[in-house]
């Protein structure tokens, strides 16, 4: 009924690059989070979900990114967010978890910001 | 041709009250087909009519051996006899073995000239008789014919009449299929039905029992608070759903009282659990120390610490009240992830009460909450709510919204009351063309003013519970 499509385009190593687009509710959340979830299982610990597809997102769209968060987290694995809808950005303000989910502008952004922080990383 | 062999069998003697075990067996099997007394039947019929027409006699029957009769099935020129008793002579010792019995004639049978067929009105002169044998051997009766003359038949005859009986036999068989499957059908039906019942049984007790449980979920009614005007609304998106929304108002001794309202993440079963878990969590933890800040931290630690909450969390507003020195009260507002509480005043004024950097609870470890003070005077109110009031969609498909909601509630100016706060909120909510599509719990408090609190022997409370998508008359 309503569109939902996750689509991981930059996948290498322990990085996952997936675009998230249409609505995130209470329809389309279970799978957000089995298809982010599934990305981590198969060693992409490092999430980023660009979001500037997201027509619309509710509470249970946020409970999905709540969700994969404290997934990657108990991998020793990061989610960051890119190109975050206002409502969403409001919730993560509203929760207090906007300063343990990093938010960039754009995908682009994102990537730069991960690959400076592997630099930074002692092997 | 076989010639009249009495054998006198145990069951041959009337009176007798304890049956041979061949006997026995053989009325069983008469018992199983079920046909003894039955009405008349047409194929029964028609083979004693052509039994008659083939023998050219005047009487032809079809009978079944009871226990201490001897019952017609079909009976031609026999009109009006139902059944005679079972003596020795003719059908009596018919059944008694497998071959055709026949009886030229009665007078010079030794046996049969005594009975009473041959001595009574009848005056029956020649009998022959083919016992109807089922597939397991027992003589269930007789296909028979009898005449007042004597007479001599041919073999082919005797075995024209054993031919009959096997077509007599054929028919109780038949029947007895039918009337099995008959049975079986019907069997069949009254379990379906008896299942189905059962099902209706479990569907509503397993309601039953989720109400039930629901309603532990929640205040059966809101305390009465001294000055204090309360109310309140829930509602769950499906009547099935235990609902993950939770409120409650509660002393917390000298003039001072909490109180919260919050949303668990998900629904069903473990999310009721969920809201149980929290809502004593943070009754017993304001009862140790009452700081709102402290309250919910003692939650977040809580939730994390149960295995059994998986990753679950919650959002919740949290607050004490305590009567101001000159009116009113003073609220101390923690939230954790929750959206904020309005602080509505006569003028229409609409203030977020809302401490900066309030978290998830039982998401994280060491989630920060913060809280903030307000003065609730008369004539002003606190709304509470959560995120299925927002998120109500309006006919265009957009979400309420705070935006939305700040509006609606800035439009109403005058004294604030609490219950007329939650009238119209829901009001707003059954405007919306799919009501609020998830479930929603208001909770309201207004401080009434000096004259009209006067006027009040008891602060309203009002209450109402109603599944989303109905109309909720239930407030007093």
């Amino acid at each position: 009924m309503t569109d939902f499509s996750l689509t991981a385009q930059h996948t290498e190593g322990d990085l996952a690059l997936a675009h998230v687009a249409g609505e995130l509710d209470i329809a389309t959340a279970p799978r957000l989070r089995a298809q982010a979830l599934a990305l981590i299982e198969q060693g992409h610990r490092h999430l980023i979900l660009d979001l500037g597809a997201v027509t619309f997102c509710d509470s249970s769209g946020f409970n999905a990114l709540v969700g994969i968060f404290r997934c990657a987290k108990t991998v020793n694995g990061t989610l960051v967010l890119a190109a975050v809808p206002d409502r969403l950005e409001r919730m993560l303000d509203l929760t207090g978890l906007s300063a343990v989910l990093p938010a960039h502008p754009t995908a682009a952004h994102a990537l730069v910001a991960h690959t400076r922080s592997q630099d930074t990383t002692p092997a | 041709m076989p010639q009249a062999e009495h054998a006198t069998g145990p069951a041959g003697t009337p009176g007798r009250r304890t049956l041979s075990a061949a006997e026995a067996a053989r009325m069983d099997a008469v018992r199983r087909y079920d046909i003894l007394d039955t009405p008349p039947d047409g194929a029964f019929d028609r083979v004693a009519a052509m039994a008659a027409r083939l023998f050219k006699v005047p009487v032809a029957s079809v009978t079944i051996v009871d226990e201490d009769r001897i019952w017609f099935k079909a009976a031609h020129g026999l009109e009006g006899v139902s059944e005679i008793s079972r003596e020795p002579g003719l059908c009596g010792s018919a059944i008694l073995a497998d071959e055709t019995l026949v009886i030229p004639d009665t007078l010079t049978d030794p046996v049969a000239v005594n009975n009473g067929l041959v001595t009574g009105p009848m005056g029956v002169r020649f009998y022959a008789a083919a016992p109807i044998i089922t597939g397991d051997g027992h003589r269930l009766g007789t296909v028979n014919i009898l005449d007042t003359q004597p007479r001599l038949i041919t073999k082919d005859d005797t075995a024209t009449l054993a031919d009959l009986a096997a077509i007599v036999l054929d028919e109780m068989e038949m029947r007895l299929a039918a009337l099995n499957a008959l049975r079986t059908e019907q069997e069949r039906r009254i379990e379906q039905e008896e299942a189905r019942q059962r099902a209706d049984q479990d569907k509503n007790a397993i309601q039953a029992f989720a109400s039930t449980l629901q309603r532990t979920l929640l205040p059966p009614a809101l305390p009465v608070v001294p000055g204090l005007e309360l109310a309140c609304h829930y509602a769950t998106a499906s009547p099935q759903n235990v609902g993950g929304d939770f409120y409650d108002v509660f002393p917390l001794g000298g003039k001072r009282w909490a109180f919260f309202l919050g949303d668990v993440c998900g629904k069903g079963p473990e999310a009721a659990a969920l809201t149980s878990l929290t809502r004593y969590t943070l009754r017993a933890a304001a009862l140790i120390d009452p700081d709102p800040d402290v309250v919910l931290t003692s939650l977040n630690t809580a939730l994390l610490l149960d295995p059994a909450i998986g990753t679950r969390f919650c959002t919740a507003v949290f607050g004490v009240l305590e009567p101001h020195e000159r009116e009113g009260f003073t609220v101390t507002v923690a939230t954790g992830g929750h959206p904020p509480a309005y602080h509505l005043r006569a003028s229409g004024s609409v203030e977020a009460v809302q401490p900066k950097g309030g978290m998830l609870i039982g998401a994280l470890a060491g989630a920060h909450f913060a809280s903030l003070t307000i003065h609730l005077g008369p004539g002003e109110g606190l709304l509470l709510y959560t995120d299925g009031l927002t998120e109500a969609r309006t006919l265009g498909g957009d979400m309420i919204g705070e935006e939305g909601l700040t509006r609606f509630l800035a439009a109403r100016t005058g004294p604030v009351s609490a219950a007329e706060v939650i009238e119209d909120t829901v009001d707003l909510i059954d405007a919306m063309p799919h009501g609020a599509g998830d479930d929603v719990a208001l909770l309201a408090l207004s401080v009434p003013l000096a004259d009209a609190a006067d006027g009040l022997t008891a602060t309203a409370t009002a209450h109402s519970i109603a599944p989303a998508g109905e109309t909720s008359e239930s407030r007093p």
